[in-house]
Parts: C-alpha cells; structure tokens; sequence
C-alpha cells in the first residue's frame, strides 16, 4: 500500500468512525439478546411470584403455574439464544448457555440439600441464586449493566424478605418481576 | 511509521473492519447482521466485502443454516494486523500534526 497522506482533521474523523462502529458492535454484542431475556424473566417472576401471593403459597395450583412459567420461560430463553445464534457465530453463545445449565444444577442441587423452612424462603434462595447469576456473568462478560441490575434487584428482594415477610410474594412481582420488564424495555428504547 | 491503507481507509470498509475487529478470534458475523449494523443495502455491503476478501483482509464462509442459506464474515490475521497498523497511522498523523 502507498503512503496516502490524509490532513489531521480527516484521521480525527476516521479514528471518531471507528470508535464509534466499535462501540455499537460491542453493545450489540453484549446486550443483544438481554432485553428479551430481562422481560422473559420478568414476566415469569410478576406471573409466578403474583400467582403464589393470590392463590396462596400453600395452593396446589401454585406448583403448576411455576412449572408452566419457567417451562415457557427456559423455552423462550433458548429461542432467543438460537436467533441470536445465527448473527454471530461464536463459542462464546455456547458457553453462556453452558454457563447458565451449570447455574440451574448447582442452584437446584443446594437448595435441595438446604431444607427452605418455607415457601418464602424457597423464593428467597432462588432469586438470591438469579441474581448471583445476573451478577457474575455480568461481570465474567463485561457488562456493567447487568451486573448492577443484578445487585439492584438483590438489594429489592433482601428489603422485601426483612422489611414487608407478609407480602413478600406480592412485593416480588411488582419489585422484583417488575424491575427485571423496566430494565429490559429501557435497553429496547435506549439502547437500539 | 505505520502503514496507511487506502484500501481500508474507505468509509464503508473502514466501519466494516472496525466492526469485525470488535469481534473476538473465534466469532463470525452474518452478513444481515453487518448489513443492519452499517445501514448499506445488500450489494454495496457485498462490494466493498468482495475487495477486502481478495486483499485477504476478510474471510467470507456461505454456509446453510436449517434451509437457509447464510453468509459468515471474520477478519483474517493479515486483516487484523493491516487494521491495527492503520489506526496507528491515522494516530501518527494526528501526533505529528
């Protein structure tokens, strides 16, 4: 290539160019599939959480609901992960989802073994858990967002737990469910 | 003195190198993908990709995915290199101003 020499001004706007490709890259890389996972999962905790303070915790409807909701939910999550999937080709979307399986497994696994004395403490230990995952793959990916979502929401569901124990599910639907849909739908507008 | 690359310096092919720079080793980007990330109609995009491919820059992977067929698009080492040498030019420039 021949030495094409261009004034300061042109390399300051082809370096501003690049810049700013980059960053817009790197967003879509990092938060292109969270919106629709933040308002999946938002849905599921406001439906699931509202479903156990109306029936009542102890109602045996309240199991099914859960199960259908995070059924949809898992399945939905993997709709999203396979469109995303086919933009990028890369080992990284694969070691997400492996990532997240071996969240679910131990996060099952410790629960079982801990004995929750109650129905909101059972809720208690898995949003704690959803949020550690929120947490700390926001941190292992580089993202400042989610990461503080994640103790955001953290700090919501410890104040509810100690603060309001009888509307504990109520207070996590709305605080809880709800944050996760504003999170994701201030990303859709903010960020695209 | 670092290389400038008129090749690269091109405003389309410029966003498209930073683009895939942005992208880690090991990942492809599709080609609507790219194509929505810039805001160029399919055949510029396909233009400008088909001269950073023979200069080696790029590596171009058509590929089905289900039925559909899909365009992949990488940097090549060579085209991560000459990228890194042209922001150090552009840098120089501006330094030496």
């Amino acid at each position: 290539m021949k030495h094409a020499p261009v004034s300061p001004a042109e390399a300051q706007e082809a370096l501003d160019l690049i810049e700013n490709t980059t960053q817009h890259m790197r967003r879509a890389l990092a938060h292109g599939g969270m919106p629709y996972f933040l308002i999946i999962w938002g849905l599921v905790w406001t439906l699931g959480y509202g479903a156990t303070y109306f029936l009542g915790a102890d109602s045996p409807k309240v199991g099914l609901v859960w199960l259908i909701l995070t059924t949809l939910g898992t399945l939905g999550s993997f709709g999203v992960g396979a469109h995303l999937g086919r933009r990028v080709r890369s080992p990284r979307g694969l070691r997400i989802g492996l990532y997240w399986l071996a969240w679910m497994l131990y996060a099952a696994l410790i629960i079982h073994f801990a004995h929750p004395q109650s129905g909101d403490q059972l809720a208690l230990l898995i949003s704690l858990f959803a949020m550690m995952g929120y947490v700390s793959s926001g941190l292992l990916y580089r993202s400042g967002f989610l990461a503080i979502l994640g103790l955001a929401v953290t700090a919501l569901i410890v104040a509810g737990y100690l603060l309001v124990p009888s509307f504990f599910n109520l207070w996590m639907a709305v605080f809880g469910g709800g944050s996760l849909i504003a999170a994701g739908l201030y990303i859709l507008r903010a960020w695209r | 003195m670092s290389p400038f690359n008129e090749l690269i310096h091109q405003p389309v092919r410029l966003q498209i190198m930073a683009a895939l720079n942005a992208l880690d080793d090991e990942s492809q980007l599709d080609f609507g993908a790219l194509r929505d990330l810039l805001g160029v109609t399919d055949g510029n995009l396909a233009t400008h990709l088909r001269k950073l491919e023979d200069a080696g820059y790029i590596q171009v992977t058509k590929t089905f995915v289900g039925r559909r067929p899909r365009t992949y698009i990488a940097l090549t080492p060579l085209g991560r290199q000459a990228f890194a040498d042209h922001v150090q030019a552009l840098k120089e420039i501006l330094k030496n101003a």
